[in-house]
């Protein structure tokens, strides 16, 4: 375990160097990510110009689960995102021999190659979106409610982490598939919607089959009601049987990884 | 006029050649559609008029304004020339008596024939079962008014998607400029709310945007959320005011950007 943490911040490191040689390049993403966190939170705000309540939820609270689900993806977008959009770019190319002989497990290998810092530093606007909400709603988290919330942010992080793979592992099969990453982003819009909003067929497919709806209402609930152990455990469930989709799917595609290179 | 016919017709065929890449967006167009059915429709459980519109002329509003874009909208026209620029594939079209941003125009035209005939047959599907729910105005003026406003609303994402692919000879990477825009498009562009939903001074000043006139003025003709002649006349023309200057900064920022140009590899 030490040597994979003794990996990651050789990477991380090596990560921040790259940050402050293309300075440029860190404020132009870390705008793009700030403007699209605002539109998120525009077009909310401009729902409810004209309504109290979205599916029981009232401006506030949906601006919590929206932050909610912004800062789980955020951390994906720091830790993960760079690493894994180029290892489906690697696996197309065949680039990927490199990582197949690293001595390390190699999807930590290939996730965890690059750090991005643009992420990180944005992941603390969508908490203070959080924060906000919370004091709006005159809430007082104790630090117990804390710590569940923070735990499962880390769950919903595993959840997003697992679909992000799942999604590029599709390269393996079909290698002329290019923004197959397409596929995260549109799973990830049911993640700012409540989950009273999703009835009938939307409800089965979003809520109950695919994990992305409970990714944000859970940690959202928990901040809101209290904690209540069917969602935390909903969740819990959620987040290790995708991991252990994502860890299946990618080691099978890996078999079929022929070094398509030229 | 006939180089462009030519460039044209392999457009088509390389467009129908590349299925792939419509099925994959088609696929995301639809899921986007449900996340917009879902917010929507939550957001109209506790009322019935959402600024003056109804449920169903919502949807009808964005379920157009989709649709709309598969016939006008710039998709990775952008990275397209970005590539040509970059490794050094434009070097031949400086050699020869051909218009790049012609050639690049008579190729948008063509895939966006295919897209948009393409994307006519799940609509075909969709609309039976979204019938209850659609509902659009009958002013038979709109026809006529709505499709030019298209036209122009293509001339608009086509040139600024051209303008993204020049900055390529003074940037390596433009991809950042290119989501960065697409955040103020969505906004200003109406895709994620109606504009008419903005506070009336934000809305007006909207209008005085190009971002307006790519996708919000024409899916507003269509759907009755612009209501008079006048406004659409004048809507006309500031959308015309913003199709020339566009072409003004294509043409600015070629004639700049070729000085810059070193003609590697090719």
């Amino acid at each position: 375990m030490p040597r994979y943490l003794q990996i990651w911040l050789a990477s991380a490191r090596y990560s921040i160097v790259r940050t402050l040689m293309f300075r440029f390049d860190f404020f132009l993403w870390a705008t793009v990510e700030l403007f699209w966190m605002s539109v998120n939170l525009l077009m909310i705000s401009v729902i409810y110009e004209h309504t109290n309540s979205i599916a029981g939820w009232s401006k506030y609270e949906m601006l919590l689960l929206v932050g909610t689900s912004l800062l789980v993806q955020r951390f994906l977008m720091g830790f993960f995102w760079s690493s894994l959009f180029e290892l489906g770019r690697n696996i197309r190319s065949g680039y990927f021999d490199f990582f197949l002989a690293q001595p390390g497990n190699i999807l930590f290998m290939a996730s965890t190659r690059k750090v991005d810092l643009d992420g990180i530093m944005n992941s603390f606007v969508a908490m203070g979106v959080v924060a906000y909400a919370a004091h709006r709603l005159g809430l007082h988290p104790s630090a117990a409610d804390i710590a569940l919330y923070a735990l499962m942010i880390v769950c919903g992080l595993v959840i997003h982490y697992s679909m992000l793979v799942l999604s590029i592992s599709i390269a393996f099969w079909i290698t002329s598939a290019q923004g197959i990453e397409g596929i995260y982003f549109t799973l990830a819009e049911f993640s700012r919607l409540p989950r009273e909003a999703f009835r009938g067929l939307a409800s089965l497919v979003f809520v109950w089959l695919l994990p992305v709806v409970v990714v944000s209402n859970a940690p959202a609930h928990t901040l809101l009601h209290g904690f209540q152990p069917v969602w935390a455990l909903a969740l819990l469930a959620a987040a290790l049987l995708w991991l252990g989709a994502a860890i299946f799917v990618f080691h099978r595609g890996l078999r079929r990884y022929s070094s398509a290179s030229s | 006029m006939n180089k462009y016919c030519h460039a044209f017709l392999v457009g088509l065929q390389s467009n129908l050649v590349y299925r792939w890449n419509f099925a994959v967006r088609g696929f995301f167009s639809l899921f986007h559609l449900a996340v917009v059915f879902i917010l929507w429709g939550a957001a109209y459980s506790g009322t019935r008029e959402i600024g003056g519109f109804s449920f169903g002329q919502t949807l009808t509003y964005f379920l157009v304004m989709l649709v709309m874009q598969f016939f006008v909208g710039a998709f990775n026209e952008d990275y397209q020339i970005s590539e040509e620029i970059r490794n050094g594939l434009i070097n031949q079209f400086l050699l020869k008596p051909i218009n790049y941003f012609l050639y690049r125009f008579s190729i948008f035209v063509a895939a966006r024939l295919v897209t948009g005939i393409l994307i006519l047959l799940p609509l075909m599907v969709a609309v039976p079962l979204l019938r209850d729910y659609l509902t659009l105005p009958h002013d038979l003026w709109r026809i006529p008014l709505g499709i030019t406003a298209m036209a122009f609303s293509a001339l608009i994402q086509f040139s600024i998607a051209y303008c993204f692919g020049l900055l390529t000879f003074w940037f390596l990477e433009i991809q950042g400029f290119v989501i960065l825009s697409m955040a103020v498009e969505s906004i200003l562009g109406g895709q994620m709310f109606p504009l008419d939903l903005l506070p009336a001074w934000a809305y007006r000043l909207a209008q005085f945007l190009p971002f307006y006139y790519q996708t919000y003025f024409p899916a507003a003709i269509f759907t009755g959320r612009i209501h008079d002649l006048g406004a659409v006349w004048q809507g006309l023309g500031i959308q015309l005011g913003w199709v020339v200057v566009l072409l003004a900064l294509n043409q600015f920022l070629w004639a700049r950007g070729l000085r810059r140009h070193t003609a590697v590899g090719g």
